[in-house]
């Protein structure tokens, strides 16, 4: 017998008992309740991230443990109503819980299994897995569209494997601590450390993943006519953000495919090079953090290599870049060891050459053959030539600019002209400028003396940071796709829908809006300042005007304050503190929501990977064990069950649980006899005269309402053709479960006085045209649910979208809205027959809206 | 030194604390130290008097209660605030009849320290004043 049987019969011996209604929805409440305090308290942990708060290590320990007791809690409660059917949430739970006790420890979990990683599927969430090099390049490829090497990263997952295969992890261990407590010298701990890695063998299996994706990427590129030889370059963990660790871990070039392991190994080994280990020790690196991922790439053979520095480090405030560039390969270039053609460039389009100092180049790095790198004299009329053309440095300015505005800091970028004189971004990480010449802190309190300013003191802080920028003021007639590149977003509502410009915009400015809303989620995964409930932002801000946010002070001043510039690129950024990366680690085990679609396969227990999906998964289990309990239980003598009696032929049974329905209803219940907040307000929506007019002509609305009410008689028929027509009501409570030709929709609302209890969570699914038409209908509906306020998710064919803490009045028009597309929707895929019918149907939705809501 | 400038030590053993602190206070005009051992903290004290001083309550080598009282010994003028994760009732109080100026429970936000600060400030020159 298996622990879970055991634990089912231990539990199930008092499954005969009925338990009375009131008692299982009392315990279905309490599932709801514990929900909300879950996802309350991890979008409060999100809101740390702001870097508005101080918190400790003693916080992340709190909030991870409040979290796992709510969670538990949750998963006794689901067990509670089903009779222990959901036994196995206990072990999804502990697993998880078992990897955040481990995160607090200071070890670091890799957010995959693999060992490979090709680039085409890395973002920076897996940075932890593949090192900041790989990830930003990746990202530059994926998301910015610009030229990379193509190539896998191997991941920290592989670095564990190779020393827990060799078994020499305690080893570098010990001898990192004996360096710590300074028993030996540093060269001598490194030397111990580089001559174990150098001597271990590169596990069988990873050797054989890397061999597979080298051949891989060789076929991908067969218009290469020989063999492609393969660039090996470290990409540690922290080694991206922390600039100075640039050039201490080791690269090797144009190595055969065969040679990789080896070249990997060496890679690895200058993880402990004396240098690597003396600066970790500066910058408080925990044992468990030294890692290194690996960045394997097609070889570029580079007619022309060079660093370009979006500012100059110096001087800053010249607002100037700068490029250095020579022929041939870039690891000279980048060593310093040769001279290089120096250009200063304007920082602002279109970039003009400000100075141009052109030296005579007399050696280059070629790549000689497969497998190794050589020293040739430059071709004689070459010698003095400029190495880049304007074009070209026009190209790298403005690359370097998208890049800064991408990533939020000034770049240090890496670059090669290939042999079709295409411009290939190698490497971007943040510029470290020169603290000195700066500006103190203390130096900027007269700012708004000295400044006109716009906003003072007013609002509040989603992500701290300063931005410059043109202001873009958002409106209903401007679309977002014309959001400009490093523009401030300026709007009434921090709705979900903005996040759409994330990748674009410098800043986000509100009038309206919460810290732990999607957007400010949103803006603090990817470090945009955010400055939302200014009240009137959108009347003192002017469209197009340069505008300088500093969301630390909640200060908005006219124009652009170079001094707050300055001082914001040599702070350090928050997220390099331990304490943030502590943070973020532990997020990612519990927010991520992974089971979206209740139908997929992994919507189970094993299936959940975060607190999130725990939380998520009971509910969806919760509402679900509701249902059928009235349906196969409709013996209980403390819910009455009723048929909706109304003009529109549907067969609606309400089950009312307290209050949710007046009067007598053994006949069946008149719509006027329903007396549930959140009912009413969606059969208002459903029955709005003209709603199905605007269903295609030729289906009137009894036809098509027939094709599915063809049943007689609830009680006789399956639950599975009519028992989804569902609701489960009380005078607060309504969750309903439609199913409406084939489409799918589950409506879960409680509306009350108290914002804070007030929610609603809407389902939609299904379809029958093809998956054109389905997906038009799907962005419809997130169209109009985001336009709402609600925080929207799009998976598949599944529409899922949920609304919270808004006040009563708020909540009605919304569930009205959902009335509406319940009734609306069904027909909805037939009719998108163009992309233009997705804003036909959404305006007309809104004059609804409008006319009945003003 | 600026004799106009509040200055301001931060004691606190997680060093987030200090790290995050400095440059915010030192942006609005205060003169900032920020210390992560108790022990160099006392040592500094010994050399000056800070207007200033926020202590954490719970720290490894010695208490922040009997750091505040220390403080508050040697320079009775000083404003202590008194920040701790371990928010209670209790230790609240205790603080408060050691002469903290006010207590404030972590997390918090940057603004509500500034707000305290402010208020510790205006106390001072009221005093000064009277």
């Amino acid at each position: 017998m298996s622990v879970l049987d055991w634990i089912r019969r231990l539990f199930g011996s008092k499954k005969k008992e009925i338990i009375p209604f009131k008692i299982l929805f009392a315990e279905f409440k309490k599932s709801l309740e514990l929900n909300n305090q879950i996802l309350d308290l991890i979008a409060d942990a999100n809101d740390k991230l702001s870097g508005d708060y101080i918190f400790d290590q003693r916080y992340i320990q709190y909030t991870c443990r409040k979290l796992a007791d709510l969670v538990r809690q949750l998963i006794v409660t689901i067990n509670h109503l089903t009779d222990q059917k959901y036994a196995a949430l206990y072990y999804s739970f502990h697993g998880i819980e078992e990897d955040i006790e481990t995160l607090l420890r200071g070890k670091i979990l890799g957010q995959v299994k693999d060992y490979i990683l090709p680039y085409a599927g890395i973002s920076r969430a897996l940075t932890d897995s593949v090192g900041g090099k790989n990830a930003h390049l990746a990202e530059i490829g994926n998301l910015l569209d610009h030229r990379i090497p193509d190539g896998f990263a191997i991941t920290t997952e592989g670095f564990n494997l190779f020393l827990d295969e060799n078994n020499i992890r305690e080893k570098i261990l010990a001898i990192g601590k004996s360096r710590h407590r300074n028993e030996i010298p540093v060269d001598e701990a490194s030397r111990r450390i580089q001559h174990a890695v150098m001597e271990a063998e590169v596990p069988h299996k990873l050797r054989l993943e890397i061999l597979t994706a080298a051949k891989k990427l060789c076929r991908r590129h067969k218009e290469t006519k020989t063999t492609p030889c393969f660039a090996v370059r470290s990409s540690a963990l922290g080694e991206d953000e922390i600039s100075s660790f640039a050039g201490q871990y080791l690269s090797r070039l144009n190595i055969p495919i065969n040679d990789i392991s080896q070249a990997y190994k060496e890679v690895l080994a200058s993880l402990y090079s004396p240098e690597a280990m003396e600066y970790r020790l500066l910058m408080d690196f925990r044992p468990h953090e030294i890692m290194m991922a690996v960045a394997c790439q097609l070889m570029i053979p580079a007619k022309v290599s060079g660093v370009l520095y979006t500012y100059d480090p110096v001087r800053p405030q010249n607002e100037t870049m700068i490029v250095n560039s020579a022929w041939g390969l870039g690891e000279p270039i980048v060593a310093g060891e040769v001279p290089t053609d120096h250009f200063v460039l304007d920082r602002r389009s279109p970039h003009e050459i400000r100075e141009e100092l052109i030296v005579h180049k007399t050696t280059t790095m070629v790549l000689r053959g497969c497998g190794g790198t050589g020293i040739d004299g430059v071709q004689e009329d070459l010698c003095l030539q400029s190495s880049l053309t304007a074009k070209q440095l026009r190209e790298l300015a403005e690359i370097g600019m998208q890049l800064e505005k991408y990533f939020k800091r000034p770049q240090d970028i890496e670059f090669a002209i290939d042999r079709q004189d295409r411009v290939i971004v190698l490497q971007s990480r943040q510029l470290r400028l020169q603290q000195k010449r700066m500006p103190r802190a203390c130096d900027l309190s007269d700012l708004k003396e000295k400044y006109p300013v716009l906003i003072g003191g007013r609002g509040i802080s989603a992500m701290e940071g300063i931005a410059i920028g043109p202001a873009w003021v958002f409106s209903e007639d401007r679309n977002l796709n014309d959001f400009p590149m490093g523009g401030i977003l300026v709007a009434c509502h921090a709705t979900p829908q903005l996040a759409r410009v994330i990748h674009e915009a410098a800043g986000f400015v509100t009038d309206v809006g919460s810290t732990t809303g999607h957007l400010a989620t949103v803006a603090r995964e990817f470090r945009v300042p955010a400055l939302f409930k200014t009240e009137n932002a959108t009347e003192v801000i002017a469209d197009g005007e340069e505008i300088t946010l500093d969301t630390e002070c909640l200060t908005v001043y006219k124009g652009a304050i170079q001094e707050l510039q300055y001082y914001a690129i040599q702070e350090e950024p928050i997220e390099e503190m331990y304490e943030y990366r502590l943070l973020r680690r532990v997020l990612k085990k519990i927010e991520p929501l992974n089971l979206i679609d209740p139908t997929a396969e992994n919507f189970t227990p094993e299936g959940c990977r975060t607190y999130h999906d725990l939380t998520r998964f009971v509910h969806e289990k919760a509402v679900e064990t509701i249902i059928d309990l009235n349906f196969y239980h409709a013996h209980h003598r403390d819910t009455q069950a009723g048929k909706l009696l109304w003009d529109f032929p549907l067969d609606l049974i309400l089950i009312d649980v307290g209050g949710g329905i007046d009067g007598s209803h053994s006949q069946g219940v008149r719509p006027e006899q329903v007396t549930s907040v959140p009912m009413r307000a969606i059969l208002d929506g459903m029955s709005y005269p003209g709603i199905w007019n605007m269903a295609p002509a030729g289906v009137d609305f009894s036809s098509f309402m027939s094709s599915l009410t063809r049943t007689t008689s609830v009680r006789s028929t399956s639950p599975e053709d009519v028992g989804r027509n569902l609701a489960v009501v009380s005078a607060e409570y309504t969750n309903i479960n439609f199913r409406l030709g084939y489409h799918f929709t589950v409506i879960d609302a409680f509306v009350s006085d108290n914002i804070l209890d007030n929610h609603i969570y809407f389902r939609f699914s299904g379809g029958v045209t093809e998956t054109v038409r389905r997906s038009r209908r799907t962005r419809l509906l997130a169209k109009i649910l985001s336009h709402y306020d609600f925080l929207c998710e799009v998976y598949g064919d599944v529409v899922v979208a949920r609304l919270k803490k808004t006040n009563r009045e708020r909540m009605m028009k919304r569930l009205f809205l959902l009335g509406l597309l319940v009734g609306f929707t069904r027909q909805l895929d037939v009719e998108m027959v163009s992309e233009e019918t997705i804003d036909i149907f959404f305006n007309k939705i809104r004059i609804i809206m409008e006319q009945k809501y003003g | 030194m600026d004799d106009s400038q509040t200055s301001i030590m931060i004691l606190d053993d997680e060093p987030i604390v200090g790290k995050r602190l400095q440059p915010s206070l030192e942006k609005k005009g205060y003169e900032v130290e920020a210390f992560t051992s108790s022990k160099a903290a006392l040592k500094r004290i010994e050399e000056r008097s800070f207007d200033i001083v926020v202590t954490d309550l719970k720290m490894e080598g010695m208490d922040g209660m009997e750091f505040l009282t220390l403080v508050k010994e040697k320079y009775p003028d000083t404003e202590v605030i008194v920040i701790t994760g371990f928010a209670t009732m209790a230790t609240a109080r205790e603080s408060f009849n050691k002469g903290a100026f006010d207590f404030l429970a972590k997390p918090f936000k940057l603004g509500e320290i500034v707000e305290v600060i402010g208020r510790a400030e205006a106390k001072r020159i009221n005093h000064r004043q009277a």
